[in-house]
């Protein structure tokens, strides 16, 4: 799998601000594909009658992704008090609806799939390595630490995110793969952000990817064994696991951190 | 609790705001409509809605770093989701009057020094109250502050300023009301999720009403020096007189918008907010503190 043919972002700078930093582009962003879509999938779209172990499985699937939007929400609100400029701050909060979004979609795709309460369910189910990850995210958010913080959410959550629900895309059910879809379309534009920012920051700061690679390494581990958790939980054979986490690497990649 | 939370889900609010009445709006306003020329072309009338829309972006400023501050320590995800919205609603009303300063002719990179010359020092107090709330991670206190005091502070001047405005200035009156909709919404949150937030935390309730106290002092000092200054409305009446016509009467909550002096106008504005406050905060289980006289 690859992420070839995937235009993640592609703009020259004064572009990138003038556009993506405004409740306008926002909306006109999301507005294509979240139109009669409440919940972001197409109402007539049948309802699939699944068996018991494929609903247990997707039911354990989007409740860690419940997990994940849960920190992508805390890390990208927290992050507001402390971004730079206003055009940040208010990409941001863009970025705080769909993150909130992607929360409500996925706890709606749960009680489709008849769990009661999901909400107070799904932290209990959550990966270990995964809340470490938030652990260490809000660490760097509450020390306004904007270098660590973009990092870790818009380049290293973010890329995490698109290469799990791409994966997750080409086997799901055709609900929960048009929720991801509309999913994806937003954190291509928040990879987006995060590639542009740091760019941006590395060119006046190059001694600053030293530190940035120390942290993608701490991450990376974490994100992995994310991966392979989830995987395993799923009945996926140990040769395909390392599929998502290559997707992972190679988006990361090419949004500029290669090692 | 939770039915009334499916109420402020993302889904109701894509629905009710940026797919309802912000629909082919352009930073809140029908594209077609510009600042009125009697405006751009005169200095004292230009420099006084400077004047006051600084205070909007300063006040909106407080607001997007209330709400979004608060999301992380939200009891519940139905809290976070609701907050969520309105910190986009609140990014989007700092950039509605960011770009009606540029409108009025405020320059790109003139921008910050702009606020901070014209900012209230009182309004950057009464923010800085709410906010070190917020910094603390005090939720029922945060949502007092931001859902009850400072938007039912905001939710009445964007009336009053929308009245005052409807004829002199259709752009901005529109520009008002998309965003006095949002802070009806944001308003109702306040009440209805802090009501049950306080039964079960009674001992917070000493220390919230000194804040709304503080709050309350710091807002009334800002209505006394924004009227003190009559010379954009009395340019305003001067033009109007000039053209020979009869400015339409807006009456708002009983006061003649177009022919009361500053003193009035101040005085109707400062009894609807607390008027305001009084009913919110009986409703949450409040008593309101009333501050000492700016």
């Amino acid at each position: 799998m690859s992420v070839d043919g995937i235009e993640i972002h592609a703009r020259d700078h004064d572009g990138f601000l003038r556009e993506v930093h405004s409740f306008e582009f926002w909306f006109q962003s999301v507005e294509g594909y979240l139109a009669d879509h409440p919940y972001g999938v197409d109402p007539k779209a049948p309802v699939p009658d699944l068996e018991e172990p494929e609903r247990d499985a997707l039911i354990a699937t989007l409740s860690t992704y419940c997990v994940g939007e849960v920190a992508a929400l805390d890390g990208s609100s927290g992050m507001i008090g402390f971004a730079p400029n206003r055009h940040s701050k208010i990409f941001l909060a863009t970025q705080v609806v769909d993150e909130a979004r992607h929360l409500e979609v996925m706890l709606h795709r749960l009680s489709e799939l008849g769990v009661e309460d999901a909400e107070a369910g799904f932290e209990a189910r959550a990966n270990p390595n995964l809340l470490a990850f938030r652990g260490r995210l809000m660490e760097f958010v509450e020390a306004k630490d904007w270098e660590a913080s973009i990092f870790a959410q818009n380049v290293i959550l973010e890329s995490m995110e698109f290469a799990a629900f791409h994966s997750h895309m080409q086997s799901a059910d055709p609900r929960t793969a048009e929720m991801l879809a509309g999913v994806l379309k937003d954190e291509r534009r928040h990879m987006g952000f995060g590639e542009n920012d740091l760019g941006r920051h590395l060119e006046q700061s190059p001694h600053a990817r030293t530190r940035l690679r120390e942290i993608k390494k701490e991450l990376d581990a974490l994100v992995l064994a994310t991966f392979e958790d989830s995987q395993r939980a799923l009945g996926t054979p140990a040769s395909e696991r390392t599929a998502v986490g290559k997707l992972y690497l190679e988006s990361v990649a090419r949004l500029g951190f290669a090692k | 609790m939770s039915d009334f939370l499916n109420a402020y889900s993302i889904q109701t609010w894509l629905e009710s705001c940026p797919q309802g009445y912000l629909e082919h709006t352009a930073f809140g306003h029908d594209p077609a409509v510009k600042e009125p020329e009697l405006i751009l072309d005169n200095p004292t009338m230009r420099e006084d809605s400077i004047g006051s829309t600084v205070q909007l972006v300063v006040g909106e400023r407080a607001a997007l770093a209330a709400s979004s501050g608060l999301i992380n320590s939200a009891p519940d995800y139905a809290s976070k989701r609701f907050l969520a919205t309105q910190t986009l609603d609140e990014a989007r009303h700092v950039e509605i009057f960011t770009q009606r300063l540029y409108d009025l002719g405020v320059k790109k990179d003139e921008l910050e020094d702009v606020i901070t010359q014209h900012a209230n020092p009182n309004l950057v107090k009464f923010a800085e109250v709410l906010l070190e709330k917020v910094d603390k991670g005090d939720f029922v206190a945060g949502v007092v502050g931001q859902n009850i005091v400072l938007e039912g502070m905001a939710f009445s001047v964007f009336e009053m300023l929308q009245a005052s405005n409807r004829e002199m200035n259709p752009k901005f009156a529109q520009t008002l009301s998309g965003t006095i909709a949002d802070e009806r919404r944001h308003v109702g949150f306040g009440e209805n999720r802090i009501g049950s937030l306080l039964i079960e935390n009674p001992g917070k309730k000493p220390e919230i009403e000194r804040m709304q106290k503080e709050m309350t002092y710091h807002m009334l000092a800002t209505f006394s020096d924004s009227f003190a200054d009559r010379s954009g409305m009395e340019e305003a009446r001067r033009l109007t007189r000039e053209a020979g016509g009869e400015a339409k009467h807006q009456v708002w909550h009983g006061t003649d918008l177009t022919s009361a002096d500053p003193e009035q106008m101040q005085s109707v504005l400062a009894d609807t907010v607390l008027g305001e406050f009084k009913t919110r905060l009986a409703r949450i289980g409040l008593e309101y503190q009333a501050p000492a006289q700016p």
